[in-house]
């Protein structure tokens, strides 16, 4: 059993070691200049570096702010509305067809209206972090709680549950899996989007410093901030992974 | 009866795009500045937009990229999704390298792209590509993964070898889901079109937003909105109607948006 | 057979058969026609002429229950028998309060039902577990729910998962259990805040045929003990015999009811003795016969 997650586990480490190997190759056998591809060990003792200067800690915190800010609002947000259109219809009737126009809606377009209505600064990108990230955990939440087991609830009304509680104590329960699974769409989306915004227009984060580099044609300062953020995304849904594995411990196959 | 809740269901995203529109027109005549138009000036000048040959042109190159980028992904993100569902060894392979791209913001891979691909079609193309692959692997590769081992092993008392049971049995039964990754992607290979002409402010109908909000021509930005925004809409509508066409047989289920590249 | 009955549960036929009850005796058959303000007493859940249409596409409109009377007494055992689709599982969630009758009413002690209520426990074929608690916190949450103090709450929830034999599983997840024991939680769950009957839908339909046996005398020896009122709706006709006091037998959709078939068999019941029994045996094949009849008429019209 042991022996062969190892293998599991190396044989998806290969393609990763594969492309390592060949971006290496590349740069050590000259292929490619150092100024369009820079060898990897480079990048990575330019990110360790990066790492340790308190400018581009600034950009990182940040970016960061953007990222939770409009996450979480998008969280609060999504989860409010689903579990409201789920339960009463009238709310549904009002959500379904917003939702239907807005969800397929490149929210991206909507950046400069932002920016025109709400500044250069924190405001506009977290908006549009919110709006991308607000559909995904939408969607689910309603689903999720739409098709929660009929007998589940009445198992707790036959129990003595007030009706009101029933929205807390059972479906918001058993809509946790999807809950979590559009939580964990948003997520990346938030650190996808919020990167792009700041190359879009902005003055610090982690997209910007990438935007900077890129006039300058210093190429190994562009691919720092794009791992970084790249790592960031991985970290944030690896902790959104444990967090979900531990909530859903009684959830069958999670 | 039933054709009344027809007319309801096509009707009721018309009336949601209309509120939406009278409370933008309602938010800007109360904000009363320049550099927010009304609904109504904005739609005036969708029109104008449209009518001038060269924005044109630029809309529908980005269009033609966008078209060319989404079939590439497709083409290439089938296959190798159902193989990753259908083969152990394959998704073992495969399933790390496409987890630690999928954090990564694609269009921001513009600048790289084309310091390497140059300005023109190629780099674009590209981008869009990678930006479309992604969930259409994931799907294909759930959808492939969820067949009745069953409905295979039937398939081979029948005397069909490995590919006939991969395009008569797999491939038709993963195709709902095949084609939700498709509709996600297409919704993708839009926004990845719009932001990386945002980021490259080369060409395209991404560029035209930006220039013009540096000419301060307000109308023209919140025109651009509307355009893209509606081909958002109906190509996702029509691609909906497609789908439902193909795949009447399957039960409606779930569908998420992944909404942004 | 109505007399027989009648002689049967007199308290003196009782004692001698019923070893270990522990609550008073309580006559408990009725045919549910005619009943005298004395048996009217005695009537725990009443239903009174109930009808329910569901709703399908615009005007369509499928009758599922029609004119449905029957009362079930203080602490009878009542199976509801019937084919697929009759409604005899609806005609449970109207007793339940889960579902309005269309016309009609249920009384539960003389009052209206108008909704759920702890007074009213089911037990459903799916289980109904909440995935998201442990076996203690299912069977805790209807005492919690009902004001009990949390170590009250445990200690007693502690005893019903020991009653239903499921020591040691108290931490457990639904997931981790099969179907049998989760069954076994859901009745514990149920029972927990001592609802006065106990409504039953093809509790045990999703098991395997062992241990549907052991459960099918799992449940017989709770209720022996107390004798709360059950209202069971399966499809089995050895099961309704073997459980019950009363059963009744409902025609295919619309569901009515074609007859009304008490059970005059000694209490408690031994499984091995019963199947030898050829009173138990000609119940299940006069209940059977009566089901065929029913199909032929709904063929042949």
């Amino acid at each position: 059993m042991s022996t062969q997650r190892l293998a599991t586990v190396l044989m998806g480490a290969l393609p990763i070691l594969f492309v390592l190997a060949i971006w290496q190759a590349l740069c050590s056998f000259g292929f490619a200049p150092p100024s369009l591809l820079p060898p990897p060990g480079k990048v990575f003792l330019r990110l360790a570096q990066q790492l340790g200067s308190l400018g581009f800690l600034d950009d990182i915190l940040a970016t960061m702010i953007r990222l939770f800010a409009g996450f979480l609002i998008a969280v609060v947000l999504g989860v409010g509305i689903g579990l409201a259109a789920a339960v009463v219809p009238a709310i549904n009737a009002v959500v379904r067809p917003l939702v239907q126009v807005l969800a397929p809606l490149p929210k991206v377009a909507l950046y400069p209206a932002l920016i025109i209505l709400f500044g250069f600064d924190h405001a506009s990108k977290i908006t549009l972090v919110t709006l991308d990230a607000l559909f995904p955990i939408l969607l689910s939440t309603y689903y999720g709680a739409s098709m929660v087991e009929q007998k589940l609830v009445w198992s707790a009304l036959a129990a003595g549950t007030p009706r009101w509680q029933i929205l807390f104590k059972v479906i918001a329960p058993a809509a946790l899996p999807s809950i979590l699974t559009g939580c964990r769409i948003g997520l990346v989306i938030s650190c996808i989007v919020v990167f792009l915004a700041e190359m879009i227009s902005s003055t610090d984060g982690l997209g910007h410093l990438l935007v900077g580099a890129a006039r300058t044609f210093q190429t190994v300062d562009m691919f720092v901030p794009l791992i970084t953020i790249s790592l960031l995304g991985l970290m944030l849904n690896g902790l959104l992974y444990g967090l979900r594995k531990y909530l859903l411990r009684g959830f069958p196959e999670v | 009866m039933t054709s009344a809740r027809n007319i309801i269901a096509t009707l009721s995203p018309l009336l949601a795009c209309l509120g939406l529109l009278a409370v933008w027109q309602v938010v800007a005549l109360w904000l009363d500045t320049e550099s927010f138009p009304t609904a109504w000036h904005a739609l005036q000048t969708v029109p104008q937009i449209l009518g001038d040959p060269e924005q044109l042109l630029n809309i529908l190159d980005s269009i033609r990229r966008m078209v060319i980028g989404f079939s590439l992904a497709v083409l290439i993100s089938i296959p190798l999704g159902l193989a990753m569902g259908r083969s152990a060894r394959v998704s073992a392979f495969f399933n790390p390298l496409l987890m630690m791209i999928y954090p990564v913001p694609k269009a921001a891979l513009m600048p790289i792209i084309m310091l390497w691909l140059g300005v023109g079609d190629a780099s674009k193309t590209l981008v869009i590509f990678l930006g479309v692959s992604l969930p259409v692997i994931y799907h294909s590769f759930q959808g492939a993964k969820a067949v009745e081992e069953k409905m295979l092993w039937s398939g081979a008392a029948m005397g069909l070898n490995g590919l006939q049971r991969m395009l008569r049995i797999v491939l038709p039964a993963a195709l709902p889901e095949i084609l939700t990754g498709c509709r996600t992607g297409l919704v993708l290979a839009l926004i990845t079109m719009v932001t990386s002409e945002m980021i490259a402010r080369q060409s395209g109908a991404g560029n035209i937003l930006f220039n013009a909000m540096d000419m301060a021509q307000y109308d023209t930005v919140f025109a651009m909105i509307i355009i893209i925004g509606a081909l958002g809409i109906v190509l996702d509508a029509a691609f909906d109607k497609l789908r439902w066409r193909l795949v009447k047989w399957a039960e409606p289920h779930q569908e998420i948006l992944l909404g942004a590249s | 057979m109505r007399d027989k009955v009648r002689k049967l549960s007199s308290p003196s036929e009782r004692r001698s058969t019923g070893g270990r009850m522990q609550v008073p005796l309580r006559p408990e058959i009725d045919t549910g026609t005619g009943a005298t303000s004395d048996e009217r007493a005695r009537a725990m859940i009443e239903i009174d002429r109930v009808s329910k249409r569901f709703e399908t596409s615009g005007r369509k409109s499928h009758l599922a229950l029609a004119d449905i009377n029957l009362t079930v007494n203080d602490g009878a055992f009542v199976s509801i028998l019937g084919p697929s689709g009759c409604g005899k599982s609806t005609l449970l969630y109207i007793v339940g309060g889960f579902v309005a009758p269309s016309e009609g009413v249920a009384r539960m002690k003389g009052a209206a039902i108008t909704g759920p209520g702890p007074d009213r426990g089911p037990v459903f074929q799916e289980f109904a577990l909440f995935p998201w608690k442990t076996v203690l916190g299912n069977v805790m949450y209807g005492l919690r729910q009902q004001g009990v103090k949390r170590t009250e709450a445990e200690a007693q929830s502690l005893r019903l998962i020991e009653m239903v034999g499921l020591k040691g599983f108290e931490h457990f997840y639904p997931k981790e259990l099969s179907g049998g024991m989760k069954q076994r939680v859901a009745i514990a769950r149920t029972l927990a805040y001592r609802p006065s009957v106990l409504l039953m839908d093809e509790p045990f339909g999703a098991l395997d045929a062992h241990t549907r046996t052991r459960l099918q005398n799992d449940l017989l020896n709770i209720w022996e003990r107390d004798r709360k009122t059950v209202l069971f709706v399966t499809h089995s006709v050895e099961e309704a015999v073997f459980l019950s006091d009363k059963v009744v037998v409902m025609t295919r959709a619309p569901g009515r009811i074609k007859e009304i078939v008490d059970i005059d068999l000694s209490r408690p019941r031994v499984r091995a003795e019963l199947l030898l029994d050829s009173r138990y045996q000609k119940y299940v094949v006069d209940i059977e016969r009566m089901i065929d009849d029913g199909r032929d008429d709904a063929e042949h019209p």
